[in-house]
Parts: C-alpha cells; structure tokens; sequence
C-alpha cells in the first residue's frame, strides 16, 4: 500500500503524510525523503530552526517543508507538521524521525494495521521488530523509559519511545501536544487513554548507526523529559 | 544601626518599584505593601519577631523569618515558572502560525512556472 498512488482521487490526494520533524539534519534528510518518495509517501518536513541547510535538503528531495523561524523542539516540530498534514487533506498521519533510523518499507505495515484493525494509532514497535545494532545502556534504557511511560499512562506498550507511529486524521485532531521537547513521546502514549483512542503495535525495524547516534538523546535526556512530565502534571 | 537604614531603604525602593508597575492586580499590591510595612517593623524592632516566633512555636525571630523567606522564595520560584511556561507556550503558537504561513512545497508552482517561493522569515 502506498499513501499517495492508492488513492481514488489521484496522486495529489494525499491519503498519508510522513511528518519528519527535522532539527540540523542536513546530511539525513535527503536520503530520508526520497526513501519516503520512493514508497509514495507524501513528506511534510518540519524544519525546527535549523542552522544548516536542512530545509534545502529536503525540497530538493521533494519534502514539503515547513520551518519554525526558532527552534522549539521536536513536540512542537511534531504538532506543527501534523497540523499541516491536515489541511493536506492526510486521511493517516504518520511521525517518522530525520535521523534515518526507520525504515520506510515498515509504514506500509502500520496504515494496514490502522485499516485492518480499526485503531485510531499504530505505535511501532522495536521490541516487536528489530533494534539493530542497538547498544546496551539504550535497551536497558528504553525499557525502563517503557515502563515508566506504561505506569503513568496505563497503556501497556513494548516501546513506548519510537518515533514511528501512524494516527488516523481524527485522532491527530485529537492529539494535541503541548510538550514541546522530547517529553511528547510519553504525552501521546497518556492521551491515548484520556481520550480513548484506540492503539495497536506493530513490530518495526530500527536502525542505531554510528550518525543516529550522535544525533539521537543522551541519557541524561531522560531526567529532564522526566522533570516535564511531573511538571506538566501540575500545570 | 546603618543596617537598619539599608534594610528600610531597599524595603522602600522595592516598594516604590513595584507601585511603578500597573500590571498587578490590587490584591498583589496590597499584600506586598503589608509584606514591606512587616518587614520595616521587625526591622527596627526584632524582639517583637521573637514574640510573634513563641506565638507559632519557633524558637527565635530569626528562625521565624528564614522560614518564611524559604516559602516565599518557593512560591515565588512555583510562580515564575508557571509564567515562563505560559510564555514558552506563547512562543511556540507564534512559531507555529508563523511557520505553517510559510509551507513550501515542491510541487506547486505559481502561474509563472517557476516553485513556489517562500515568503516567510528564514
């Protein structure tokens, strides 16, 4: 299934968006857009302020993009672009990181889940699939960072923390969130069940490469996207 | 005794400061005159902490004010980042107005030929 090609209407109808939120990914992003375009999928690239020439990057790969004039975090980058998939018409939503560490082939496996199952989001999932070549210190991670994510949202999930999930366009109206950095991954997984939005999981495939890795968050990250949950609690 | 001048001094100045500022409701400027005239009162006469530290149960009026000053610095810090919070939720709706304004896609093209150009600020 392609999101673009599939449709009733033609190819401009988009019935899929890939928003990649994109921050100084100007050595990833090409590659990351015409692997999208290769599977027919309509790309809204949000460039989050970028320093370099992230957003030439990805028009000349053939991305819509969009540009925060200041950088305000990959949540903020993600609403941004999910908003824009919608007045695109997007009948699915699809959040698929600048980095390169997902593959475009699994989307397909999503938006047939989403269809088949009746869910309002497919979460992908890296315990499921595969994490290839991910290191240690990031399972163990990643697996309390679930855990966590699983206690405070009661939904039980494998990977809480996978930039690759697939809504429809009326959970994305749904959705809103107001974590603008890294915190929004747990965020959605709570808004799942307050607004009772149905999910399934799929297993995905994620790459860890040595420029992923330099790019991806640090443990230390963890503390502060823990310090903005408990503060977003109280607000 | 100059202690006590400065004290009274910085209480004032802090007071006249804020009365320059319009923006806080009538409740904040009241409490925060009251909290002045306090202060400027155990100033000049600290004994008098003392008694009011006995009525609460703390030992000394010194003890009394630090812990009143840990609360207020809290409350304080609670209120600030509350506000901070709200800006940065501000900055963000801008942000993203300002950027949806600017899409650029590559496919569209203007009667002229040419892509779409963007208008919005880099």
């Amino acid at each position: 299934m392609t999101s673009v090609a599939d449709s009733p209407t033609g190819p401009r109808v988009a019935i899929a968006v890939v928003v990649v939120p994109a921050f100084n990914e100007e050595r990833a992003i090409g590659d990351v857009v015409r692997g999208l375009r290769a599977h027919g999928h309509r790309v809204v690239v949000v460039d989050d302020g970028s320093s370099d020439g992230t957003r030439e990057e990805a028009l000349r790969a053939g991305a819509v993009t969009i540009r925060h004039p200041v950088n305000r975090g990959q949540g903020a980058a993600l609403q941004t672009g999910i908003l824009h998939g919608l007045r695109l018409g997007a009948r699915y939503l699809v959040t698929f990181d600048a980095d390169g560490q997902h593959e475009a082939g699994d989307i397909d496996a999503l938006l047939r889940s989403l269809e088949e199952s009746g869910a309002d989001v497919a979460l992908g999932s890296r315990f499921l699939g595969q994490a290839r070549d991910i290191g240690r210190g990031r399972r163990i991670l990643l697996r309390c960072a679930t855990v966590f994510t699983n206690w405070t949202s009661g939904v039980r999930l494998t990977d809480a923390h996978n930039g690759l999930r697939a809504m429809t366009a009326e959970a994305a109206r749904v959705i809103r969130i107001r974590q603008d950095g890294m915190a929004h991954a747990s965020e959605i997984v709570q808004q799942l069940r307050a607004h009772g939005l149905r999910h399934v999981e799929v297993p995905v495939t994620v790459y860890y490469t040595a420029y992923s890795r330099s790019k991806g968050q640090s443990g230390f990250a963890a503390l502060s996207v823990l310090y903005n949950l408990l503060v977003g609690r109280i607000r | 005794m100059p202690i006590q001048l400065l004290l009274t001094l910085g209480l004032l100045a802090s007071l006249w400061y804020a009365s320059t500022q319009r923006v806080a409701p009538r409740a904040a400027t009241l409490a925060f005159t009251a909290i002045v005239a306090v202060g400027i009162y155990f100033v000049w006469l600290p004994d008098h902490a003392t008694v009011v530290a006995g009525w609460l149960g703390v030992g000394r009026g010194t003890d009394l004010l630090i812990y009143l000053w840990i609360l207020i610095t809290l409350f304080v810090g609670v209120n600030l980042h509350l506000k901070i919070q709200a800006v940065r939720e501000n900055i963000t709706e801008l942000t993203r107005a300002v950027a949806l304004a600017s899409a650029r896609d590559p496919e569209e093209r203007h009667p002229g030929g040419g892509a779409a150009q963007d208008e919005g600020p880099e």
